[in-house]
């Protein structure tokens, strides 16, 4: 009974601790991170084969129903922020995360201090190794061959002992600094991101020039001053550009025109010129021709400005163009008429007619169904025969405190990502030991590389030959 | 002036007579090999003859004025770009961009031979060169010639994201390359007729993979590079640094891919024959990024 509480007791600490390395070793290990990058590579182009965001009618459409359903319950239709794909990202933090506090301090330390003292085996086992006798003095040929090393950018330690001088000579070291300052940056990025999705916004705003809009997460209001499209030689469009007006507190702030590459910021908020199309309960402008009810004869026509009276004198008719609506739409409940789509399918606006000081009710008039409401009290019917709709200007307004994050760790994945690819590291050990009858010397060199195999192998051959030339010269 | 369409067409000539001249090189190699070999079993001794060494020079010498005229119509049509729009890129559309990863492939290959000297190389990735050079000729007329940019693209932004990233596809195309090479002269080696065949030209295996390696090494700094100014210019243009649009969203698994392909090659060991069969997926994988997300995939790219 003793025995065995003690064992567990014993034991205990020694498991949990084991079981902490074992977790710790699973998360910094290369499989876990190979696994995640591909498994992510794979995730995406599902996503980018099956559309994002759609609406249900297009993946029926395409798939099928009980495609869909599944494309539903496997998040497939908006893949990039379902539960399994965010988790994978987090993941790869802590992978990236774990490997460096596992192997980093090893770099670091090496670039203090680095194993000086190895033994003659050891550098014989090296991937590139030579053994080169020389009729030589021993302080000469340590000198030499440090200068040698330092000639081509080594960092060289030389620790001469009573029989024999070890040389130790590296460079490249920052290469492996590099690849480590990749891995943060992959969380930083990550913790950017998400701070976006989390305390930022993006809105999508449909302004009419002339018209001032409440921008609340700012509390401040933005102008739309003027918004045009400028055109190429051929009637392609150039560019759209909007000048927007900040507001604050009755004043005015800051004016800016913005274009498709170039936005306005104003505390941390950005409006972009996002596109612009033809809005849906406004135009410029509409052309009306009169018919007199009892003859059909055309008796008047005028292009109305919007919300602008419009006099016929001989007619003693008043003309007002009050609104506008480019798909009509009626609300039963709330009798309310309104636009069903943004697209121009059966446009229609509504007149305020006085006719001799008299004022009537206020019609619909029809572009696709000219002759629909008989327009009582009148001597007249009414047609729209055209219209130029008012341009709106599409903003996208956004607000990303993580972005700055985003942007830095971009900076450093970029510079991590390159000079770990620009510099190899690589590491040279020699031994310099009394010849065989204490005739000259014997060197035992070797040397690895991290990577960069080839270009280290030329290197590692100048040494040689040079020793080897010098042994010529001396004997 | 020269218009730009005729430059790109005696490009793709100039180009064409390189690649059969490398083949030329490699076949005649061989002949002269085999008494050589007799007394110099090893690799090193490999001397070409002198039908060899000319052609080897000529396909050089060729390349190199192929990458002139390449240049020169990527000039000619950066001139003609700027008459009609105010930007010149010459790298705006499938077309022009096809013809820059030519340029930007075959400008590496010269670098890599005048470097290494290893000119067997020169069959392989000059042969991608003249492939992706091919392909944009063959794309319709309406595709070669110089639009005015739409408003999204009209920004200085286009200089740097689009030719750092073609660059980084010229890069995975020499590793891709590189290995169609290593699993040839690997075949060669298991029927063991690599000594005695053309295939006795091909550097080593091992220098090979490892040269591999470094095209990926070129292209994955590349990548991200170009893929992180496209998020910043998107962040300017479209409101958002990243959108998951396709185009966008390939460049990441094209990065990820290889960004697998340089850790497995650390510890799993992915070196030699997998590496170079790793290599030439991944160039499909770039090929489909450039090419198949244009054509295949909808998206805020697809004027690109
Ligand atoms: C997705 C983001 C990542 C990027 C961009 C990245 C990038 C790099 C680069 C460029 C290198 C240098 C490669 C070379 O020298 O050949 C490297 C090395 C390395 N990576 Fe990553 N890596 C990422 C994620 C990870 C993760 C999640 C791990 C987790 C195990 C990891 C483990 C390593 C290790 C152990 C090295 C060798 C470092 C050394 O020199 O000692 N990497 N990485």
């Amino acid at each position: 009974m003793d025995a065995t509480t003690k064992e567990t007791e014993e034991s205990k600490p020694f498991t949990f601790k084991e079981f902490g390395d074992a977790l710790l070793e699973f998360f910094s290990s290369l499989k876990l991170a190979i696994f995640l990058m591909i498994t992510m590579a794979i995730l995406a182009t599902v996503g980018t084969i099956i559309q994002q965001g759609e609406r249900p009618e297009v993946y029926i459409k395409e798939y099928g129903e009980t495609a869909y359903w599944w494309f539903v319950k496997l998040g497939f239709i908006d893949i990039y922020h379902t539960w399994y794909f965010s988790s994978i990202l987090v993941l790869l933090c802590i992978n990236s995360l774990t490997c460096f506090q596992q192997r980093f301090p090893a770099i670091w330390r090496s670039i203090r201090q680095d194993k000086v003292n190895v033994t003659v085996p050891f550098i014989q086992s090296l991937k590139r190794s030579a053994t080169v006798g020389l009729a030589a003095e021993r302080g000469h040929v340590t000198e030499d061959m440090a200068l040698a090393f330092a000639a081509r950018g080594y960092r060289v330690l030389v620790n001469k002992g009573d029989a024999e001088t070890t040389i130790y000579a590296t460079k490249g070291i920052m290469g492996r600094v590099a690849a480590h300052v990749a891995h943060l940056s992959v969380t930083l990025i990550v913790i950017g991101g998400i701070l976006g999705n989390v305390v930022g916004f993006r809105d999508f705003g449909v302004c009419i020039e002339g018209e001032t809009y409440h921008i609340p997460q700012g509390n401040f209001d933005l102008h739309v001053d003027k918004f045009w499209i400028d055109y190429y030689d051929n009637g392609a469009v150039k560019s759209y550009n909007s000048t927007l007006t900040v507001i604050e507190n009755g004043e005015s702030k800051l004016t800016k025109t913005i274009t498709v590459n170039d936005p306005l910021v104003y505390k941390g908020i950005w409006f972009y010129q996002s596109s612009y199309g033809d809005s849906w309960d406004r135009v410029e402008k509409a052309r009306v021709v009169v018919r007199e009810k009892a003859t059909d004869k055309v008796v008047g026509e005028a292009i109305l400005e919007w919300k602008k009276e419009a006099v016929f004198k001989d007619l003693g008719l008043k003309l007002q163009l009050t609104d506008f609506v480019a798909d009509f739409g009626f609300d039963a409940k709330d009798r309310r008429v309104y636009s069903k789509t943004v697209e121009h399918e059966n446009p229609a606006i509504k007149l305020a007619i006085t006719e001799r000081e008299q004022t009537l009710t206020s019609p619909w008039v029809f572009y696709n169904y000219p002759d629909l409401f008989d327009i009582q009290g009148s001597k007249y019917k009414f047609e729209l025969t055209g219209y130029l709709a008012k341009k709106f200007t599409g903003l996208q307004i956004t607000k990303d405190p993580g972005v700055l994050l985003v942007w830095i760790g971009s900076t450093l994945l970029v510079v991590g990502v390159t000079l770990s690819a620009a510099i190899y590291h690589r590491r040279v050990w020699a031994k310099v030991v009394p010849g065989p009858q204490g005739q000259g010397v014997t060197v035992y060199v070797g040397g690895t590389a991290y990577k960069g195999q080839i270009d280290f192998d030329r290197e590692f051959n100048r040494f040689t030959e040079r020793l080897n030339a010098r042994g010529s010269q001396a004997v | 002036m020269f218009r730009a369409l005729f430059l790109f067409d005696v490009t793709f000539w100039l180009y064409l007579a390189a690649v059969v001249l490398y083949f030329s090189y490699l076949a005649t190699s061989r002949t002269v090999l085999q008494p050589a070999m007799a007394g110099h079993p090893a690799e090193t001794t490999v001397k070409e003859g002198s039908w060899a060494e000319m052609l080897g020079l000529l396909a050089t010498w060729v390349t190199f004025f192929g990458l002139i005229v390449n240049g020169m119509a990527l000039g000619a049509r950066a001139y003609e770009r700027m008459q009609i729009s105010g930007t010149f890129a010459p790298w705006s559309n499938q077309f022009e961009a096809m013809a820059y990863v030519s340029f930007a492939t075959i400008a590496g290959y010269l670098l890599l031979e005048l470097k290494y000297g290893i000119k067997a190389i020169g069959a392989f990735v000059v042969s991608i060169g003249f492939i992706a050079m091919g392909a944009a000729s063959l794309l319709p007329y309406r595709y070669q010639t110089a639009e005015p940019l739409v408003p999204a693209l009209n920004s200085y932004w286009i200089y740097i994201h689009v030719s750092i990233t073609l660059t980084s596809y010229a890069a995975f195309a020499m590793a891709g390359g590189l290995g169609v090479m290593y699993l040839l002269k690997e075949r060669a080696e298991r029927r063991g007729m690599a000594a005695t065949s053309v295939y006795a030209t091909f550097p080593s295996l091992e220098k090979i993979d490892e040269l591999g390696y470094k095209a990926v090494m070129v292209g994955f700094p590349l990548l991200a590079f170009g893929t992180i100014l496209g998020a910043m210019w998107a962040n300017y243009a479209w409101g958002g640094y990243w959108s998951w649009d396709p185009k966008e969203t390939w460049a990441l698994i094209v990065w990820l891919i290889y960004g697998a392909y340089i850790h497995a090659r650390m510890n799993r060991g992915w070196e030699g024959h997998r590496a170079a069969i790793y290599q030439i997926f991944g160039l499909l994988m770039v090929v489909f990024c450039f090419w198949g997300v244009n054509f295949l995939l909808s998206g805020l790219h697809a004027y690109a």
